[in-house]
């Protein structure tokens, strides 16, 4: 059966935009309804020598007396425009203040994307290679290990070792005072967060590589390639691991939110200031139109890549139903 | 050259080895891990017999001393003894796990098995909700549950952790209970009249029971973790209430000091207790696709 592509994407783009809509309205209400004072975070301490009648003003325009519905559709209304509002902490355009963040957590969340997707993908095959010789038990074993430490403590024991104890690297922030233009101080900076990400999600793409790898050679064409003569590393390289990268590569397109986004521990243990700090920040502060913005990004981004995960693999498969892919990925929150 | 050599140069399966005497089924039963973690359970359930000293005594002459005779542990930036607080502790982290798993395995039974029972329209529904669900971040969701229950406490603490982590087993489950919603024995239950609950419990949950039981340990694991994690962060439990997340929230201050056994040695037990968890999951789901394979 063909399907008009025109009809096939246009249904995926509507259930992108539905799920944004509904997702916006939660994420709206949900942050209004949460107990705390927006006006703490704008004005500060100064909240507290405030009489009932300034904070009443104050409350009025700033636009948090209208019910939630009306304060809602001004937001889409002016969200439209581009505007999202200030933030009520740092008394900037939203946009402006992500816009100083943004670049620090692309910056560790990419090159720690890259390195786990490659290196994971080494990893896997070494293990698969090296099939219950040592190797492969010791990778497993200290994978599992790995992935049992959590991430805000590994962070901790790093910190106390490289740069308490040994002095060999700096414990926080993502550049010395004076030093903002020097690459190297910056990359000085960058590598105890980037090995935090990367060792946080190595270990769990590994295994699946390893396993489906394994899964692979035990398939009846590599009979039939072992008996054309084929040599074990050309099975291995031209055939299984061409076999198994499609799926491979969707599933890294579902996970890119979960390495890119997942950094509010690292930036936080680390004080690096980046988006990961900032929604902390945001959501403690009852900071709204901050705290929106950033969770609309994280969110569209989880559904957009989730929806290219599904189409890759629809693409490779049309036998794989598309829920399929997105409960595998789903199983490494557990 | 013998002639299975030979055969396997020309690339004929290999056959099979005779069938082995009997394969015992504990085979690969993670030993150690049992034995560890019944062995911390234990200890944490008798805390009161190991301690040496009151775990959430403030001892203001002796804070930040290195592990020692008295102090077994070492003593903490507040004074409190660590050897204590780790068995005190230990109970509270560990019933937060238990507690926690209880809440989101009850939600995700229910709303899975609803789900795969009801018709395509609410099931598409249901199961899209999840996703909405999964795709809000999750730090957004603690703080709010947080801010309505005030204080965190251990109660309120697994509430948000149940809370928050069902949406994975709900899934397996739906997928479970659609492939034997039509068998015969549920039809038949339900002309006879059973109600939801009753199929739920005599025929649905004994056959998903096995493929949920890997993710339900790993959920002990993931709200063991999230608990240090969030007391850490300090959106969980406050220092008074000693738990080995809230023993570790004097990290920062530990760094300052380069006193390594504040953040050293509640992790490590941390970490260990994880990791025999995890060894025991991947033994359940290894147990579970065995019996899958013999069918």
């Amino acid at each position: 059966m063909k399907k008009n592509p025109f009809v096939y994407y246009g249904k995926k783009a509507l259930v992108f935009l539905l799920s944004v809509f509904i997702l916006s309205v939660a994420v709206f209400y949900i942050s209004r309804l949460a107990p705390g004072d927006p006006l703490m975070s704008y004005y500060g301490e100064r909240v507290e020598k405030m009489s009932v009648e300034e904070k009443e003003a104050a409350r009025d325009k700033l636009g948090l007396n209208d019910p939630i519905h009306i304060q809602y559709i001004r937001w889409v209304e002016n969200a439209a425009k581009g505007d999202f509002g200030i933030s009520f902490k740092y008394k900037q355009d939203v946009m402006e203040v992500i816009g100083q963040r943004i670049g620090f957590t692309l910056i560790l969340g990419g090159i720690g994307f890259v390195l786990t997707f490659v290196g994971a993908l080494l990893l896997g095959v070494l293990c698969a290679w090296y099939e219950d010789k040592w190797v492969d038990r010791i990778l497993c074993k200290g994978g599992t290990l790995l992935s049992c430490i959590p991430e805000f403590w590994l962070s901790l024991v790093l910190i106390l070792v490289f740069a308490v104890t040994l002095h060999w690297l700096p414990s926080s922030g993502a550049y010395d005072i004076g030093y903002k233009d020097d690459v190297l101080n910056r990359i000085e900076h960058l590598i105890l967060p980037l090995i935090i990400v990367v060792l946080q999600h190595l270990w769990y793409y590994a295994y699946m590589i390893r396993n489906k790898l394994l899964e692979e050679t035990r398939a009846d064409y590599v009979l039939l390639g072992k008996s054309k003569g084929l040599s074990k590393k050309e099975i291995m390289f031209k055939h299984c691991l061409r076999n198994i990268l499609p799926s491979y590569i969707s599933i890294m397109a579902i996970s890119v939110p979960h390495v890119v986004g997942g950094t509010y521990i690292v930036e936080t243990v680390f004080s690096y200031p980046g988006i990961g700090a900032l929604s902390y920040e945001s959501a403690r502060y009852h900071d709204y139109n901050l705290l929106m913005v950033l969770c609309m990004m994280t969110s569209i981004l989880v559904i957009f890549c989730n929806l290219i995960g599904q189409i890759i693999n629809e693409k490779i498969d049309p036998r794989i139903k598309a829920n399929e892919v997105v409960e595998t990925s789903e199983v490494t929150k557990v | 050259m013998t002639e299975k050599e030979l055969f396997t140069m020309v690339g004929i399966r290999p056959e099979p080895a005779a069938p082995k005497k009997k394969v015992s089924r504990l085979k690969g039963f993670p030993w150690i891990s049992v034995v560890l973690m019944s062995a911390i359970i234990l200890c944490c359930l008798f805390a009161e017999v190991l301690m040496t000293k009151d775990p959430s005594y403030l001892d203001l002459k002796n804070f930040n001393i290195a592990p020692n005779a008295e102090f077994l542990f070492g003593t903490d930036t507040l004074g409190r003894d660590i050897f204590s607080g780790i068995w005190y502790g230990g109970r509270i982290s560990i019933t937060i796990g238990f507690l926690a798993t209880l809440i989101s395995t009850l939600i995700a039974v229910v709303y899975g098995s609803v789900s795969g029972i009801a018709p395509a329209w609410l099931d598409t529904l249901m199961m899209r909700f999840t996703e909405i669900f999964l795709s809000v971040p999750g730090l957004l969701l603690v703080l709010f549950l947080q801010a309505i229950f005030g204080e965190a406490n251990v109660l309120t603490l697994s509430i948000v952790i149940g809370v928050t982590s069902w949406a994975s087993i709900a899934k397996v489950i739906r997928t479970e209970v659609r492939q034997i919603r039509n068998s015969e024995y549920v039809v038949a239950s339900k002309c006879m009249g059973g109600k939801f609950f009753h199929i739920l419990r005599k025929h649905l949950a004994p056959n998903f029971i096995a493929s949920i039981m890997f993710m339900v340990v790993m959920n002990v694991r993931g709200a063991i973790g999230s608990e240090s994690t969030l007391s850490f962060m300090g959106m969980g439990l406050p220092l008074e209430i000693i738990s080995w997340g809230s023993m570790l929230s004097l990290s920062e201050k530990a760094l300052l000091t380069d006193s390594w056994w504040i953040i050293i040695i509640p992790g490590a037990f941390l970490v260990t207790l994880l990791m025999c968890l995890t060894n025991i999951g991947n033994y359940l789901r290894k147990a579970a696709n065995r019996k899958e394979s013999n069918l």
